[in-house]
């Protein structure tokens, strides 16, 4: 059988993906390019955002249509609503939720596809379930970029996020399982690895004190770095303000292997917006944090994220958000414009602040957040950074790729062989979001390099 | 308790009691759900798929879950909860939040509560939950049949602030009294409802010199 999978949303559902690849490719289904091919079509969903939802019933209608004339499984899961869900149960052959994952195998051998694993035991509970997910080991996408899942849900529910009521509560992923799968990647050559949750500093938080904490977790990946020859860069995300505690950054300081790029999610530089969100931090709070940060870890990146035009954000609340932005210099700003999402609690209050002044709000953060991005990178000319390389870029004739502060760079080369690879690069130009860099070495000596002393953000 | 039932997390209706002609609490069957006062459940009629958030009313050792509903002129979901009866099921899911006393309850700290509405729910669980509490409850309603179960508060500590009639404890706007009020600026202040009179009262908070780490809020609507 050919499966086809279609993958919409966050960097969680692309990590679910290459898990629900690798249990059908175990069931004996090859995977295919094009949706035409295949004979099992599968969504990955998103909820959180209205025009992926619209994308999945478009799809399925059009799939639904092919059933006349050839033989056609369908399947749904990924982050869905109960109401969706609901709809979906007529729509497609098979729903499922990521936990239940396991199951899928037997679900198809319902639909008469006979393999191997349709014999599995089925689990008696929602933790057993999700604990036989993470056991599915993932077909991953890229040979040198991976996602390792630590944790599922949230307890968090700010009022503008759905993720709560698709994903559920928060369930941390035993440490072992998650250090054995670094090691594994980190030993294979594997040159980032993303460690991946809704909230990854509550790490450990729902076992009450039966698992150790995310500063932990971070430390043993650090040792971990200490021991294996391969070069490789540890990164995590998403953390949220109220769990970030300083022994992160402490832990963070100590070890070449991790990342020295800290997300950092602001959402809204105003007291009153944040109340309304629920964030549950305050902006002085945040600030303690980031000062902490700076200190600890002078040289790392900081990304953020921002929703401008929340219900009823006045013109002075924006201007909040502006001057924090001013004062804390990001490297990286995913700006939003508010958009109401089925089953937040937000999505029940009115939409108030118009498109057009959203638009405005956006582009004025946009201009505060390029002001200090390149004030920064022109900081960067002169030094040479490690770099990981990461594809093609646009331009003609040049690769691009990441440094270890994730700050994207440029250089010129048509050698495909130092894709995959971390290689020094001299800064040699900067731009608002990039950097230009050349190689220092010949490129043969490029891919064999690892005793370089090199700066890595 | 049947595993189905369990598993749709239906919780039998136990007892109604209405306040007013739009306000009541429901109280369903525990089934053991474990919580802190303050937190919240997701609420829903039992054969549809839509909840809402309520915070628990009840104290954390009684052997049942109360909530605190108004009813929504063309809500989607209160008035549906409206017409349910004894012997009928909702379905609950498990309790969260973070609105609490986070232990502060254990170190004889004052208390402060500002409550529009149905937003006195999670203080009714606080204080019910712990009694020695040492709290102050500021209620803003519009009339008196508002002040939900007001006798089960200490009388010294309960102010019920009426803006349309002249029954309250104070008569005029809750953001009013707060001008007036004193306030011990060591004092945990929590405030819970309608989300302006929260950012109202935020600010009035903000000057008299209460540091935002000791405001928190639970923000309704
Ligand atoms: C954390 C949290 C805890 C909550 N706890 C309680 C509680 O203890 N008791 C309670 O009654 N409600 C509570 N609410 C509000 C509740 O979740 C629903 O929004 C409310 O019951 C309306 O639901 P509905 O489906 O009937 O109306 P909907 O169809 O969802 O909404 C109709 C409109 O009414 C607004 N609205 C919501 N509540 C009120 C209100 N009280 N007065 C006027 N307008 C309102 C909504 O914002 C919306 O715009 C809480 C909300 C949150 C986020
Ligand atoms: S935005 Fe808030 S509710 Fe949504 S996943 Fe992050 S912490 Fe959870």
């Amino acid at each position: 059988m050919k499966y086809y999978l279609m993958t919409l949303g966050c960097q969680m559902n692309m990590s679910d993906s290459e898990r629900v690849a690798s249990v059908l490719d175990a069931a004996g289904c090859v995977k295919v390019e094009t949706e035409e091919e295949a004979n099992i079509i599968g969504i990955l969903a998103c909820s959180v955002r209205q025009k992926a939802i619209d994308k999945v019933y478009n799809k399925i209608s059009v799939w639904n249509k092919w059933k006349n004339k050839k033989n056609l499984i369908t399947f749904i899961s990924g982050c869905m609503l109960p109401t969706d869900k609901d709809r979906f149960l007529k729509l497609f052959d098979i729903v499922f939720t990521m936990p239940e994952l396991p199951q899928l195998p037997h679900m198809l051998g319902e639909y008469g596809i006979t393999n191997p694993l349709s014999l599995i035991a089925e689990p008696q509970s929602a933790v057993d379930e999700i604990k036989l997910f993470w056991k599915v080991k993932p077909k991953y996408d890229s040979s040198f970029e991976a996602f390792v899942p630590i944790q599922n849900g949230c307890n968090k529910f700010c009022t503008f996020c759905a993720v709560p009521y698709t994903r559920g509560r928060e369930i941390s992923r035993p440490s072992n399982e998650i250090l054995q799968e670094v090691r594994e990647l980190a030993e294979k050559g594997y040159k980032t690895i993303t460690l991946l949750g809704q909230n990854v500093n509550s790490y450990g938080l729902d076992k009450n004190g039966q698992e150790i904490s995310f500063a932990q977790l971070l430390e043993k990946v650090g040792q971990m770095g200490e021991e294996i020859d391969n070069e490789f860069w540890v990164y995590f995300t998403s953390p949220h303000p109220r769990d970030m505690t300083t022994d992160i950054f402490h832990t963070i300081a100590k070890y070449d292997c991790l990342g020295k790029q800290i997300h950092f999610p602001l959402q809204s530089g105003d007291e009153k917006v944040l109340i309304k969100m629920n964030r549950n931090h305050s902006v002085s709070k945040y600030r303690e944090t980031m000062h902490a940060l700076r200190e600890i870890l002078p040289q790392a990146t900081v990304f953020t994220d921002i929703i401008v035009g929340f219900t009823d954000e006045t013109d002075e609340q924006f201007e909040n958000t502006r001057k924090v932005m001013e004062e804390f210099k990001y490297n990286m700003a995913y700006i939003a414009m508010y958009s109401p999402r089925p089953g937040a609690a937000s999505y029940r209050w009115e939409d108030t602040v118009s498109l057009d002044e959203k638009k405005k709000r956006f582009a004025i953060l946009s201009d505060e957040l390029a002001k200090h991005t390149l004030e920064f990178n022109q900081t960067m000319i002169g030094k040479t950074v490690k770099v990981l390389v990461r594809e093609h870029d646009r331009k003609e004739g040049y690769l691009s790729g990441h440094t270890g502060g994730k700050l994207v760079i440029r250089f010129k080369s048509d050698n495909e062989s130092l894709i995959g690879q971390i290689i020094p690069l001299k800064i040699t130009a900067a731009a608002k979001f990039s950097l230009e860099g050349e190689l220092v070495f010949s490129e043969q000596l490029a891919v064999n390099n690892d005793q370089l002393t090199v700066s890595s953000n | 308790m049947n595993i189905i039932r369990k598993r749709m997390n239906l919780h039998e209706i136990l007892e109604i009691r209405n306040l007013t002609e739009s306000t009541f609490i429901i109280q369903f069957e525990k089934n053991g759900l474990e919580f802190t006062a303050g937190q919240h459940v997701c609420v829903g009629p039992p054969n549809g798929i839509h909840t809402r958030e309520y915070s628990i009313y009840s104290a954390v050792n009684d052997p049942y879950i109360e909530i605190l509903v108004k009813e929504v002129q063309n809500g989607l979901i209160t008035p549906v909860l409206k017409k349910l009866k004894v012997g009928d099921s909702v379905v609950v899911e498990e309790p969260v939040g973070y609105f609490g006393l986070n232990g502060g309850e254990k170190l004889n700290k004052k208390y402060l509560f500002i409550a529009t509405g149905t937003g006195i729910s999670p203080f009714h669980s606080m204080v019910k939950s712990h009694p020695t509490l040492d709290y102050k409850i500021v209620h803003g309603v519009r009339s008196h049949i508002e002040g939900y179960e007001k006798e089960e508060y200490d009388k010294l500590r309960y102010t019920l602030c009426s803006s349309r009639d002249t029954s309250g404890n104070y008569i005029g706007r809750l953001t009013n009294y707060l001008q007036e009020l004193q306030i011990d600026t060591d004092s945990e202040v929590y405030l819970c409802g309608n989300c302006n009179m929260i950012h109202d009262a935020y600010d009035i908070l903000e000057n008299k010199g209460i540091p935002n780490e000791r405001i928190h809020a639970e923000v309704y609507f």
